[in-house]
């Protein structure tokens, strides 16, 4: 097995045994299971695609990272996460941030392999690549946002954003997307700094 | 240089685009139902224009994107003019069909997608140089996202201007699902839209 193989395998084992134990008596296993129906689409949509996409070392090792986080959030059902309540605490925050967190690492981690992906197949420039990522970060972020007031709508018709996702933040839409946009701008910013310098080298 | 397109000095049906959407702006800036919230509807107009104007020079979109996006901002300039919330189109419509708040608003974010779709697709395909099945998704892509981004200005306008009422501000008039609502709108025009060229391109083909 080559390099590029040892570490796929090896992200693959990590993500499968983080996700047996997460599955071990979750805090909630009905918001459990709604967590895990877009995560499962998200993985075989990616073993499908996989000979075909072919994303790079670094791609694949931030979209394992997304997937644990999301892996641990499902588990504590986001709201209950222990580090985002001990920060609540700490900070004296309003809530348990930890699913802003992950609104962020999506936009910070898969910002990544979206413009390797956009550079390979569209046809775009590197200009015009920062942008189109952008957009499809905000874009699944927004469509994210309808799903989940469809599904709170669908689980517990008229409590709004009284619902877990939510955690009683009306602003809870706009907050997650600003979230997931800040974290593409600063995955971008990193990976024009990086490439500026790997050019003018 | 080659030259696709007209310039402006010769290009009639695009100065009689520009002149009637001029008139129509001027006729609605005249006593408009509340002056600060027209001012702030007309922020982002201001930009559009700018933006479009200052290109100009190096990148002409086709006539049939300036159509759209006049179509779209002389509907915006009706909503501007009535705050959206009191558009007399919108009161009909909420008669009739026994709606429970004005919906005008709703039908310029489903405009926005149905409009803008193909602006974007354009600027996508000739400046961005997108090709192939990707051109169709991102532009779908970047209507969703624009109309996001909206949703978070709205919300910072929002808390800003009247951090009391929260939601309750007038973009939402007492709707928790408004921005949801709001980008449901924008993607099903864009779906619309999206499916006019796939038709349209297939049968030139």
């Amino acid at each position: 097995m080559d390099q590029h193989g040892k570490i796929l395998t090896g992200l693959g084992a990590l993500c499968g045994v983080a996700w047996i134990i997460a599955a071990i008596h979750p805090l909630d296993r009905q918001a459990w299971i709604l967590e895990n129906i877009l995560l499962i689409i998200f993985v075989v949509a990616l073993l499908l695609t996989h000979r075909r996409l072919q994303f790079s070392k670094a791609a694949y090792v931030c979209l394992a990272a997304f997937v644990l986080l999301h892996i641990i959030g499902a588990h504590y059902t986001y709201a209950q996460m222990p580090v985002g309540l001990w920060a609540k605490e700490y900070f004296q925050l309003s809530r348990n941030h930890y699913d802003r967190l992950a609104h962020a690492a999506f936009g910070f981690l898969l910002a990544f392999p979206v413009r390797e992906l956009l550079l390979r197949f569209s046809g775009t420039t590197r200009i015009w690549s920062y942008w189109l990522t952008l957009i499809t970060i905000l874009s699944v972020s927004g469509l994210f946002e309808i799903i989940e007031a469809v599904v709170a709508e669908m689980v517990a018709p008229g409590k709004g954003v009284a619902w877990l996702g939510g955690q009683g933040d009306e602003w809870d839409a706009q907050n997650d997307m600003i979230a997931a946009m800040v974290g593409t701008i600063i995955m971008m910013t990193m990976v024009a700094i990086s490439e500026w310098r790997t050019r003018s080298r | 240089m080659n030259r696709a397109y007209a310039r402006f000095s010769d290009n009639g049906p695009l100065q009689l685009l520009v002149g009637s959407y001029a008139i129509l702006w001027i006729l609605l800036a005249i006593k408009p139902v509340d002056r600060g919230d027209w001012f702030l509807e007309n922020l982002l107009v201001f930009a559009t224009i700018l933006v479009v104007l200052l290109t100009y020079h190096k990148f002409q979109f086709s006539n049939l994107t300036y159509t759209l996006l006049g179509l779209f901002l002389a509907l915006h300039a009706i909503g501007a003019h009535y705050t959206y919330a009191k558009v007399p189109a919108g009161f009909w419509l909420q008669d009739w069909f026994h709606l429970n708040r004005n919906h005008f608003d709703r039908i310029i974010h489903f405009g926005f997608g149905l409009f803008l779709f193909y602006p974007v697709y354009e600027l996508l395909h000739r400046a961005g140089g997108v090709r192939g099945g990707w051109l169709s998704w991102l532009a779908l892509a970047a209507i969703v996202a624009m109309s996001s981004f909206f949703e978070i200005l709205e919300g910072f306008i929002a808390q800003i201007v009247r951090p009391d009422l929260g939601t309750a501000y007038l973009g939402t008039q007492g709707d928790i699902w408004d921005a949801q609502k709001d980008m449901i709108a924008a993607v099903v025009g864009g779906i619309l839209a999206a499916l006019t060229v796939a038709v349209v391109r297939r049968q030139r083909a």
